[in-house]
């Protein structure tokens, strides 16, 4: 038993509980900003998870979730874009909450790691969900100006 | 059949199912117990076969077979969606419109397709030694390509994606799977026998016997299926039109 | 206290295929299903079952909600196109 695996249950308790209520009430804005923000906040939860556990492999799955997650909401970005013109929704302050989140927890592993090849994952990790996160917000606030029938 | 009849059907083998259900969960073994007996023998016989992931060894050496039947119903599912969501007579296909996107989400998808490539091939080619395996890494390689649609239009999409190359190597790749079982059987041991190759140094690549041919195998087989799978909805979502006038038909 | 993770876990599968259910719009549907497969692979991770949760963040991240949003896109636009056609 060690401290990590109470922080990871509170991160994705957190990040689990407000999303799903996000994600089933309300208009479809709100709906597709807490999908991406369930990305934002269970990968760092499965970092931890990892790190509970003692096995580096398990950090393969905050790798593809970072890596899908964002192309996830970019599909809706797209398909919906004409469902959420009207919208525009951005939800910048939940975004960049949630990505305070992953840059604490993605530094806190990375001092505990050391540097090495591990480390390195880690970063990749980290840039590839903040980047996709960020992005994704971008997307879902006017990202496809002019989605005809393409 | 009356409705009547067929509720009480139901009711039956609903009934009869939740019944079963119930009495094969009461002799489970407790939750998170010490006994497994046949986890053990798992493990014992990967390890005996230097294979570091014990599912990769279960699903392409000890129950190999059971993965060509899984594989198998991937391509018949593949082949059922190409054949249903063909261009019908009356359908004709319009070109794409190409489609508006700004700068930063048309960088991020050219950023992340090479890196969601590469991340897939990881996962396919270290699938006997962490988790992961030719399908999840299939899946992931096979959506990377995808990003194209995404990140700029469909016409895009479609000059880094010739289908028939992709149906052709589907194909092959689940041929290749049966080639390397008969290959067992040729050498004198069993159909998908893992005998074939030296097991190698335990951690490593190559460790594992057939393991990495097979998983390699099924790898690029759920690659090719996605692709092809998604090529045809995507023609049905982006270019095929029904002929006008015909859409009174629900 | 390793349970929690697990309570957790498993609440939050419940309540978001609860919710895929209960909401009745095709789109609204894909996005829950989509925060529903985050959610699985959570559980499937905290039971030690990770090559499990990597094939349910593999297809349910994004393959997924292409083929349903790709379908959606389909019959809303056989349906305009139908409106067009009876004028």
């Amino acid at each position: 038993m060690n401290g990590w695996i109470p922080a990871a249950t509170v991160v994705l308790a957190g990040g689990l509980g407000t999303t799903l209520w996000g994600v089933s009430t309300g208009g479809l804005g709100r709906r597709v900003i807490a999908q991406n923000l369930s990305t934002a906040l269970v990968c760092p939860g499965l970092l931890l998870l990892a790190q509970g556990y003692g096995r580096t492999s398990y950090v393969d799955l905050a790798l593809l979730l970072a890596l899908l997650g964002p192309v996830g909401t970019l599909v809706f970005a797209r398909l919906l874009a004409d469902d959420l013109a009207e919208e525009n929704p951005a939800g910048w302050g939940p975004t960049w909450a949630a990505v305070t989140v992953g840059v604490v927890v993605v530094l806190v592993l990375c001092a505990v790691t050391g540097p090495g090849r591990a480390m390195v994952k880690l970063l990749i990790v980290g840039a590839l969900l903040i980047g996709g996160n960020l992005l994704a917000s971008r997307a879902l606030s006017g990202g496809f100006p002019g989605v005809g029938r393409g | 059949m009356t409705p009547r009849v067929r509720l009480w059907l139901v009711c039956l083998g609903g009934g009869g199912l939740a019944a079963l259900l119930v009495a094969a969960c009461l002799r489970l073994p407790a939750f998170g117990g010490l006994w497994h007996p046949y986890g053990d023998r798992a493990v014992r016989t990967s390890l005996a076969r230097h294979t570091a992931n014990t599912v990769a060894s279960v699903n392409f050496d000890q129950r190999a077979f059971d993965t060509m039947g899984e594989m198998t119903i991937l391509f018949g599912a593949v082949l059922g969606c190409v054949v249903l969501l063909r261009q019908a007579r009356d359908e004709h296909r319009d070109p794409p419109e190409p489609c508006e996107v700004v700068p930063p989400v048309r960088r991020y998808a050219l950023i992340v397709l090479p890196v969601a490539l590469v991340t897939g091939l990881y996962v396919i080619a270290h699938g006997q030694l962490s988790p992961g395996g030719g399908f999840q890494g299939g899946v992931v390689a096979a959506t990377s390509l995808h990003l194209m649609y995404l990140g700029a239009d469909y016409a895009a999409l479609e000059r880094i994606r010739p289908v028939e190359a992709y149906e052709v190597t589907d194909a092959l790749s689940a041929s290749a799977y049966l080639l390397l079982g008969l290959a067992g059987v040729l050498t004198g041991t069993a159909f998908l026998a893992n005998t074939l190759l030296p097991y190698g140094t335990f951690n490593t690549l190559s460790s594992g016997g057939t393991v990495p041919l097979l998983n390699a195998a099924i790898g690029v087989e759920v690659a090719c299926a996605v692709v092809v799978l998604l090529a045809r909805f995507l023609d049905q979502a982006v270019e095929i039109e029904e002929a006008k006038g015909e859409m009174s038909a629900p | 206290m390793a349970d929690a993770v697990i309570v957790v876990a498993l609440l939050a599968v419940a309540v978001a295929a609860t919710a895929a259910v209960v909401n009745r719009d095709p789109a609204r549907q894909a996005l829950v299903l989509a925060v529903l497969g985050t959610a699985l692979a959570v559980l499937f991770t905290v039971l030690q079952a990770p090559d499990v949760g990597l094939s349910q963040l593999a297809v349910g991240s994004a393959l997924t909600p292409l083929l349903i949003m790709l379908s959606v896109r389909k019959v809303r636009r056989r349906s305009a196109h139908g409106k067009d056609g009876t004028q």
